[in-house]
């Protein structure tokens, strides 16, 4: 082993080499406010590794990004956790760079010879930042592509040259393949190696310089090997600790629905850059993502100069004190902001939603070469829901939303839609009460209508008693999924109260070839009747003339006659408040 | 931590425990060495998972080949004169994308009776497509000069290829040849299902 490493030294001096790199003096001994360099180059390294992990399984095109990195988190082994910890590596970073910052400009170790040395610490931030928002984008989910599509619009507020800047970062004016293939080989190529490169400068400087002491120096001076290491290292070791936490504690790094760019999503970038996005809500997008940065980054710039002086340092320490309190004000106005915002919560829920739905569908169906949002996109469920919210949200309520859980701020004004024809809708709807309230049809005609006023109203005790019975008799012509079926026997004992006790026969046809003035209950809450209504609720089997503002959906072409398909199958599908 | 450095401290200027300095010494590099070791492993060890990842899930994943539809009967002759078909699977896995419909390979199908034999036309020395020669009524692979019979045995004993042509399950229903399409692993004398 001696002789190879004696030949080893002779053609290359790694000897020398490495004594140089481990007996660099430590001046007033090792101490525990040095080791954020290490810990920055170690999350670095470990970006670097897993990022080359995770890119042996990664395709980057708008079909298969989303794709490539749900097979990742859910069908390779092992892949969760790796994306799990390059994920919250990224964000350790971010926080060991403030903490490295801080430390220099407190003990400042910024000032002369070191102006050079903390220009290169500056610029790695930025770059470190860049990868950070490139990478957001990289898995194509809803989250990183609205994200992103704020991004790169402030790209375009640079003067003369944003427009044809965002052209060349998008790749085009639409965000699509080239987005996707840019952003990568911006975020696995260009960066890295320019991080590398400053690092290395970096790295250079510092040893050049050496290490900066606070005086009075607190012991006798040291070498970096071993005592400074071994801080360094259990420093790193910490930060693995928390990432290894976050990833378990998390199940991995989120994954949204696929992009999309028909189907909206409040986008909100990364934490740490909610307090730009917070800021853009107070100034103009030109003065947010232009002039204050590159005001504050000139005068960061020149913040060694300014140190020179007592007063001058001060005033560099607290602007930095005052920076990061700024941000964590409006960091935390976002995000006070967006919880106390119930549309918000109910994007992010149904965003979730969403998610785990076309999770669900890959794995049960695979995807198609077209991409997984078309798995969505077909989803009858997910279609339910939406044409619910876009065409029917607007008069009637689901569980008191609009489908999707979004709450809508009018009142009713028509009938609440889950649990349709279930045996507790009907119950509640032939009560005087409740037919006549918000929840029923409070808010149409029909409140002040036959039913109300000179039936259910009129009933004395006893018929308000078998009231239930009729419920339950309609609710079995509903042959509703989640619903025993009755036995014949029932059935015919409800028909004797529909017919005799309680005449409902006399306007209310069943079976029977009448003409009754009220709905006809043939097959009520049937799929079949369903569509029927939603196609014309004005045709004489139904409202006929009374109709009160119920739009002919099919009739008038307002949906097709698949669209009313699916959504009354999704309405008939669960009971209420499922 | 700083009561920490102030113990070392101590101990190192105190110059009667010289002893106990050079074990905290030891002590410091040995811990030194193993922290560093766990942070330089911990990168490639997050993922070095997802990389043997191929290797997990084919182990023992063997047995569930399914049948494919290729050819109506009545399209191969009775006397024993081999056709080439394109074999479709009706859906295809490639990690995230499901294909359907996918032309995955060929077969020659040679029929006697209601008795259908399928060779895979892929060489079974080195994967070229095999030729069917109708002249001197043998298969030919036009790389590296392998024959075979038709019942697809080596047919030269200087033929490269160290087995017979790969067959396969086949089963007719209904007037129709289904196959269980099966890869091997080329170039040695068994056959051992890729998978």
């Amino acid at each position: 082993m001696n002789r190879f490493l004696d030949w080893l030294d002779d053609r290359s001096g790694i000897r020398g080499l490495v004594k140089e790199a481990l007996y660099e003096k430590v001046p007033g001994g090792a101490r525990w406010r040095y080791v954020w360099g290490s810990c920055l180059t170690f999350a670095f390294f470990t970006q670097v590794v897993t990022g080359t992990l995770l890119w042996m399984s990664y395709s980057p095109s708008a079909q298969t990004a989303w794709e490539s990195v749900y097979f990742i988190q859910y069908q390779v082994w092992g892949g969760w956790f790796l994306r799990g910890v390059h994920h919250y590596m990224a964000q350790a970073m971010i926080v060991l760079l403030v903490l490295h910052l801080m430390q220099v400009m407190i003990d400042g170790a910024y000032k002369a010879p070191r102006e050079l040395n903390f220009w290169f610490g500056i610029a790695l931030m930025g770059v470190t930042l860049a990868l950070s928002l490139t990478g957001y984008l990289l898995p194509w989910d809803q989250k990183g592509f609205w994200a992103t599509a704020v991004a790169t619009n402030l790209v375009a507020e640079v003067p003369f040259v944003g427009p044809m800047l965002q052209k060349i970062i998008v790749g085009g004016v639409e965000y699509g393949h080239q987005t996707i293939t840019r952003f990568f080989a911006f975020h696995a190529g260009i960066l890295p190696a320019a991080l590398i490169g400053l690092v290395v400068g970096h790295i250079y400087l510092f040893r050049k310089h050496g290490i900066h002491v606070k005086e009075p120096r607190p012991k006798r001076d040291s070498y970096f090997w071993p005592d400074q290491i071994l801080k360094d290292g259990v420093a790193c070791l910490a930060v693995m600790l928390a990432v290894i936490v976050l990833t378990l504690y998390f199940k991995g790094a989120p994954l949204g629905p696929p992009a999309d760019p028909s189907n909206e999503f409040p986008a909100r970038p990364e934490w740490y850059f909610l307090f730009l996005f917070q800021l853009l809500k107070y100034v103009p997008a030109f003065w947010g993502a232009i002039i204050i940065p590159l005001a504050l980054g000139l005068l960061i710039f020149i913040q060694p100069f300014i140190g020179a002086s007592r007063k001058g340092h001060q005033f560099n320490i607290g602007f930095w004190w005052c920076l990061l309190a700024g941000a964590a004000g409006l960091t935390f106005l976002a995000f006070s902001e967006d919880q106390a915002n119930s549309n918000h919560v109910a994007a992010v829920r149904e965003a979730d939603w969403q998610a785990q739905r076309v999770i669900q569908i890959a794995e049960e169906e695979g995807i198609p070469p077209t991409g997984a949002v078309t798995l969505l996109r077909q989803d009858h469920e997910n279609r339910g829901r939406r044409i619910f919210a876009a065409h029917c949200s607007s008069c009637h309520r689901y569980n008191g939303h609009d489908g999707r859980g979004y709450s809508v701020e009018e009142d009713p004004s028509a009938p609440e839609m889950a649990g349709f024809a279930s045996k507790e809708w009907l119950t509640k709807l032939l009560n005087y009460e409740h037919y006549t309230s918000l929840e029923y049809f409070g808010g149409t005609a029909f409140k002040d209508g036959t039913m109300a006023k000179k039936v259910l109203k009129k009933f004395d005790q006893e018929e308000q008693e078998l009231l239930p019975e009729v419920a339950l008799l309609l609710s079995d012509l509903a042959n509703l999924p989640y619903q025993e079926p009755l036995s014949e026997e029932k059935k015919e004992n409800l028909m004797d109260i529909f017919y005799d006790d309680l005449v409902c026969i006399d306007c209310h046809d069943i079976d029977s070839e009448g003409e009754g003035s009220a709905p006809d209950l043939t097959g009520y809450g049937s799929k079949k009747w369903m569509i029927d209504f939603i196609i014309n609720p004005e045709h004489e089997r139904f409202y006929g003339k009374k109709n009160d503002r119920m739009p002919c959906f099919g009739r008038d072409n307002k949906l097709s006659f698949e669209e009313i398909e699916i959504v009354v199958d999704w309405i008939r599908s669960r009971p209420a408040g499922k | 931590m700083n009561k920490k450095s102030t113990l070392n401290q101590d101990s190192a200027d105190n110059p009667k425990e010289c002893c106990s300095e050079e074990s905290r010494r030891k002590f410091i590099v040995v811990s030194t060495l193993g922290v560093s070791a766990v942070c330089g492993i911990f990168p490639i060890a997050s993922g070095i998972t997802t990389i043997l990842d191929p290797v997990k899930k084919s182990a023992g994943n063997q047995a569930k080949v399914s049948w494919t539809k290729v050819a109506p009967l009545q399209n191969l002759t009775d006397d024993g004169k081999p056709a080439k078909f394109e074999v479709i699977l009706e859906q295809v896995r490639d990690a995230w994308t499901t294909y359907k419909n996918v032309p995955v390979g060929a077969v020659y199908l040679t029929r006697k009776g209601d008795e259908v034999k399928a060779f895979n036309l892929k060489c079974p020395h080195l994967g070229c497509a095999v030729d069917f020669r109708s002249k001197s009524n043998d298969y030919f692979c036009p790389c590296h000069n392998s024959t075979f019979g038709l019942d697809g045995s080596v047919a030269d004993a200087n033929s490269p290829s160290p087995r017979g042509m790969d067959t396969m399950d086949t089963k007719v229903e209904d007037g129709v040849v289904w196959i269980r399409f099966q890869q091997y692993r080329p170039n040695i004398a068994e056959k051992i299902p890729l998978s």
